[in-house]
């Protein structure tokens, strides 16, 4: 009899245990990607000794710069890769130099210029293999300052874990990986971007113009080695490239294309904004026409997807001549009479453009496995930046590009 | 599915060869019930309660007389989450033969939430998995006089885990960044990871 007592006892503890305090849990956690804000003193960028590396692999292309035998390839907000390319089929990675929150570059002379967060660096480049520091222009890109204290702001993509299930407002920072800062710096090539917030350079009649988001700023860089920040210019919100064309300035934005007069260097002056509907909108200008491609995508959500020829003989009166319609085009490059186009995930075209009427009569060729994002025609190849990476073709027949090489990337370049 | 179902027939076959050739060694108890546990504490401190089917069955062999060893399938309900527990177990008996027997079990396994559909589209997918399972049960048995089986009453107490998942899938061309914590389609990822503890109430046969 008594060894019934056991069960029954451990049968009485058991619905004890079961009724009385056990219940369901639920634990919830959220995992997401976000922009990390992440703050820096400027103390701290300022101390960093900058001086070439060797090589790296590109991971994640942005601008690229053509200087003589040389391609500057940027790595958004990490540095500056210098290639030879004396033969494009044979593209050599040479060295690194690493320059935080740089996104862009100019060359003029043997003066590489490049931003590091809110200040702008001239290096000596006459010795490719020795790069050195000669100026700091301190504070002059200052829209990156968090607030008065010399401390800057700036994002990282991160992945985050947390049971708050508040997650989506948290921080109230950009929570969507669409927004990834770093696909728009890989998109802040040439002749195209996105909408970062960050600078862009162009030179022209020894000034150094750089825009960001909603200012163009001028430096004086009659001396190359010793550029003076001049003054800033308020433009308006939405600014994306900027694109020189004998002494006027011709600046794309959100919602349509700026073009200032900058034969007194110092001091551009608006001569007129023609205004289109919101897009992504690189632009290349030839004499008489400026060809702007319009496209919906990451920061200009209403765009349309078309390739807009401006008359722009008189420039302050510039007018739509016609528009085409394109798939999804991105950057462009014009060479002479022929126009390149790059459509995103569609492709390569290639038109030639003498008869603006009838571009779309015109086309050359439709390279649909060429993926690209933006292109830049250049003395020796047409540099063409695409997901698989950056491709060089020979373009001395406009009408049918014949691939030279491709240096592979590890990150490949977005497409929005 | 499949596989599981397959596996378990298999298994099922092999036992019951095994039951017809020698009778002494093969055990089996197959029991139906139902569920009973509180659920999530609510805003105000009520609990909902949840009263579900069970189904079990459990195949075994005689390590010694009182003693069996084997594996237990069945399908437990859970509101609406349906999931297949599977486990490895042990019965332990206490009493007399021919009479009225005590008798304590512990089942060790996992839940398996195939009958869960996986729910996918052009920007999200979400999905069910099963979890670890912990059952000790204990119960009493009253043996028939004709033969072998035995009429089984047994109360237990069911530890399930299970995850729900619900993903919000990367637009396409979004780059990828190097982590263990988010798979690389997703953009952001939520997981509802839910511990059912249940008592359990189940009447059936051994054999």
């Amino acid at each position: 009899m008594k060894s019934y007592y056991a069960p029954y006892s451990l049968l009485f503890l058991l619905s004890i245990l079961v009724f009385s305090s056990c219940q369901d849990d639920v634990t919830t956690s959220y995992t997401y990607r976000t922009m990390m804000p992440v703050y820096l003193e400027m103390s701290d960028v300022r101390a960093r000794i900058i001086t070439t590396e060797p090589a790296q692999p590109l991971d994640n292309p942005g601008k690229i710069y053509i200087y003589g035998d040389y391609l500057f390839i940027n790595e958004p907000t990490k540095g500056i890769h210098i290639l030879n390319n004396s033969n494009p089929a044979a593209p050599i990675n040479l060295s690194f130099i690493p320059i935080a929150g740089n996104v862009d570059m100019a060359v003029n002379g043997k003066i590489l210029y490049a931003d590091n967060y809110v200040d702008l660096l001239a290096f000596d480049i006459s010795t490719i293999s020795k790069i050195k520091l000669v100026k700091r222009v301190e504070d002059v890109f200052t829209h990156m300052y968090h607030h008065e204290t010399g401390e800057i702001i700036t994002f990282r993509d991160t992945v985050i874990t947390t049971e708050n299930p508040t997650w989506e407002t948290n921080g109230g920072w950009l929570m969507d990986s669409r927004m990834s800062f770093s696909s728009n710096f890989s998109a802040a090539a040439q002749s195209y971007g996105t909408g970062g917030s960050m600078a862009r350079f162009t030179l022209s009649n020894s000034h150094l113009y750089a825009v960001d988001e909603s200012t163009l700023r001028v430096f004086d860089v009659e001396t190359p080695a010793d550029p003076t920040f001049v003054k800033p210019i308020d433009l308006g919100w939405g600014i994306e490239t900027i694109f020189p064309f004998q002494d006027k300035l011709f600046i794309g934005s959100n919602n349509g294309m700026h073009i200032y007069d900058a034969s007194t260097p110092n001091s551009p002056t608006r001569m007129a904004v023609y205004e289109h509907v919101q897009a992504c909108d690189p632009v290349v200008v030839n004499a008489d026409f400026a060809f702007v491609t319009l496209r919906n995508g990451n920061a200009c959500w209403n765009g349309v997807n078309e390739l807009q020829v401006i008359d722009i003989k008189d420039l302050y009166q510039p007018k739509l001549k016609k528009a085409y319609s394109m798939l999804n085009p991105h950057g462009l490059g014009l060479a002479g009479d022929y126009l390149y186009i790059a459509e995103g995930t569609h492709g390569l075209k290639s038109f030639n453009v003498s008869d603006v009427m009838a571009i779309d009569q015109n086309q050359l060729e439709f390279l649909t496995s060429q993926k690209s994002v933006d292109l830049i025609p250049g003395p020796k190849s047409l540099i063409v930046i695409g997901p698989d990476g950056v491709c060089q073709f020979d373009y001395s027949n406009p009408s049918k590009l014949k691939k030279l090489s491709c240096i592979q990337v590890k990150n490949p370049v977005n497409f929005y | 599915m499949s596989y599981n179902t397959k596996l378990l027939l298999i298994v099922f076959l092999l036992f019951s060869v095994k039951c017809l050739a020698q009778e002494k060694i093969y055990f089996g108890q197959t029991e139906i019930g139902f569920l009973y546990g509180r659920g999530v504490e609510q805003w105000d401190g009520n609990h909902e309660e949840r009263i579900d089917v069970s189904f079990m069955t459990f195949h075994g062999v005689h390590l010694s007389k009182n003693n069996v060893i084997g594996f237990s399938a069945g399908f437990d309900q859970y509101d609406e989450i349906s999931i297949i527990p599977i486990a490895l177990g042990w019965r332990g008996f206490l009493g007399k033969e021919g009479k009225p027997k005590i008798f304590g079990g512990l089942d060790l396994g996992g839940g398996s939430a195939v009958f869960e559909k996986k729910i996918s589209d052009e920007w999200s997918k979400s999905w069910y998995e099963g979890g670890l399972l912990v059952s000790p049960s204990v119960g009493i048995s009253f043996p028939s006089r004709k033969d072998k089986t035995a009429l089984s009453f047994s109360f237990a107490y069911k530890r399930q885990q299970i995850s729900q998942f619900y993903g919000t899938l990367s637009r396409a061309g979004t780059q990828r960044i190097a982590t263990d914590l988010l798979p690389p389609e997703f953009s952001s990822l939520t997981e509802n990871s839910f511990l059912f503890r249940s008592f359990v109430f189940r009447a059936g046969l051994m054999f």
